[in-house]
């Protein structure tokens, strides 16, 4: 019984692959320059400053995917020991397997009737906020070292 | 023909126990698949930037080494040497952590490749692949869904919104094709009866025709290609690093050695998927072979359909333009995983008698119909709620119940410096 044993190459792969990787941060830390300044540090806005906070919270939409795509990975993982025993099973696996795929199915019809995996917004509608004339490069965009700012 | 399989299940070069000969065989096929690795993958990034330059009119590197092949190389030196920036509103531990999470798996998915056929070297049956487990190509499905790790947390971990909006596109685009890469993956084991790579590499042995292509159809190929093309986030999938839209992508805030490990894993991703592409549907290693040196020619075969594959990718990359998100989306939801669904229990059914096959058959149709009808309910409920909306108003899908209106946004909120 040595099933163990055919993971040892993977096991020893992986300790060279985080060898590897490791020694390449090493060698990194040793050769490059280290010499950070405030606006290198910001967050990437081609040297603007950020107007919007980096967001905490992302559309519902994301989390319901993951929700769904738990549904279908287990049918997947159900779907596998099946698939190996197929041939022994007769009948009986292929009536089984259909009867598991529709109820399957019949949820996944109702998603998509619902509107669960239609993306995007119902109306693309920008709202009127009127200062279109007062928005200019010069008015809105602060730049990293410009007089007037703040923040840098 | 070579023999490219045992007959008995689970590596063979452990049926005599376990030995220092043994693990004398286990290191050196180790690091040969790491040294060769990253070969490969210098010579892969040297391979796309040229074909892409040839399809593009132009030269591509041609100044590092003969035809530009060692420009991989001297890029990676130049990146050793740059500045490694940590953004001051990073996740330090998890930042650095992420590229890790990409690179391990990277490395670890090409262990379940059978490269070549069996050779027998001091008395002891070796397979020419790096492990063989017999979980076979559940152990591929495990190692690309913490893929998604690295993708994921680089981005969360970076305190930066463009590579968070990525990260998050990457991660639902990446769970959504690894169903309907996982119920393709289920198609190809229904013929060979084993998880293990080597088996269903084995069951596709002998003829062209009896590849997992043309047996099952050219269905299951095709899903899984896409889908794979998704998981990688190779274009036109390449969503998560949309540069019009979101900069870099998850690797943004990333610099020096850091983006490198990224790169990295990135390519080695790619050759790997070839690889495997190959060994689910091509027949991984099989080919006429000729008496001269008879292990050597199930390698080359091995090599020229990878390379195929490779350069089927660099191809698609040149030549479509990225998608669009939703489009993207419903093409993983409500065209793959339904189509590779339906295909699985067709060929269940055939398996089992014609009959049986053509009843679902026509029970997929009915059930394609339906999925159609379902779409067109769903896009009357959208309009209806359209309908209702007041003029001005942004709004956003909250849920299978219905809509609900947000509120307006200000595209443009000044922060008070």
């Amino acid at each position: 019984m040595g099933s163990l044993n055919s993971y040892l190459p993977i096991f020893l792969l992986a300790v060279l692959a985080v060898a590897f990787a490791a020694l390449s941060l090493v060698a990194s830390k040793l050769l490059a320059p280290k010499r950070p300044t405030v606006a290198k540090e910001e967050p990437y806005e081609c040297g603007i400053v950020p107007t919007y906070e980096p967001p905490r919270r992302f559309p519902v939409r994301f989390y319901l995917v993951a929700m769904i795509f738990v549904i279908f990975d287990v049918e997947v993982i159900f779907l596998f020991p099946f698939a190996v025993i197929y041939n022994q099973l007769g009948r009986f696996g292929l009536v089984e397997i259909i009867v598991f795929a529709l109820a399957v199915f019949f949820s996944f019809i109702y998603l998509i009737a619902n509107g669960a995996l239609d993306w995007g917004p119902v109306k693309a509608t920008k709202p009127n906020i009127g200062d279109g004339a007062m928005r200019t490069t010069r008015g809105t965009v602060r730049r990293y070292g410009s007089k007037d700012n703040k923040a840098a | 023909m070579p023999v490219l399989a045992t007959a008995d299940l689970g590596d063979p070069l452990f049926s005599h126990g376990f030995g220092l000969a043994v693990f004398v065989i286990i290191l050196v096929k180790v690091l040969v698949a790491f040294g060769a690795l990253l070969v490969s993958v210098m010579l892969m990034i040297w391979f796309e930037r040229k074909v892409i330059s040839d399809m593009q009119n132009r030269i591509g590197p041609n100044r590092a080494g003969p035809f530009g092949l060692l420009q991989t190389l001297a890029d990676g030196t130049k990146l050793f040497f740059k500045e490694d920036l940590l953004p001051n509103r990073a996740d330090k531990f998890v930042f650095r952590l992420a590229p890790l999470l990409s690179l391990v798996p990277a490395f670890l998915m090409f262990a379940i490749v059978p490269v070549g056929g069996v050779v027998d070297i001091a008395n002891h049956v070796v397979e020419l692949q790096v492990a063989d487990p017999p979980i076979g190509i559940l152990f591929m499905l495990l190692v690309s869904s913490i893929g998604v790790y690295g993708v994921m947390l680089a981005g969360w971990a970076s305190g930066s919104k463009y590579p968070l909006l990525g990260s998050i596109r990457a991660s639902a685009q990446m769970i959504s094709y690894e169903a309907a890469m996982g119920l393709s993956v289920v198609i190809v084991i229904l013929e060979s009866h084993a998880l293990s790579t080597r088996a269903i590499v084995a069951s596709q042995a002998q003829h062209f025709w009896q590849w997992n292509v043309l047996r099952l159809g050219i269905v299951p190929f095709v899903i899984f290609f896409i889908a794979s093309t998704a998981e990688l986030n190779r274009p036109p999938f390449d969503l998560a690093e949309g540069e019009s839209e979101l900069g870099g992508g998850f690797h943004t805030e990333y610099s020096s050695i850091r983006f490198a490990l990224f790169f990295l894993a990135e390519f080695m991703n790619t050759i790997t998927m070839s690889a495997i592409v190959v060994t689910l549907f091509f027949g991984g290693p099989d080919g006429p072979g000729f008496h001269v040196l008879p292990w050597l020619w199930p390698i080359l075969w091995f090599l020229g359909k990878t390379t195929v594959f490779c350069y089927i990718q660099v191809w698609i990359r040149a030549s479509l333009p990225r998608m669009r998100y939703d489009q993207l989306m419903n093409l993983g939801w409500k065209q793959l995983i339904p189509l590779s669904l339906v295909w699985l229990l067709i060929v269940a059914a055939m398996m089992y008698s014609v009959a049986w096959g053509f009843a679902v058959a026509v029970g997929s149709i009915v059930a394609f119909l339906l999925i159609t009808r379902a779409g067109r309910v769903s896009a009357y409920r959208r309009k209806e709620a359209e309908k209702s909306l007041p003029v001005g108003r942004a709004v956003s899908l909250q849920g299978p119940t219905g809509l609900v209106t947000g509120e307006s946004v200000a595209p443009y909120e000044e922060t008070k410096g």
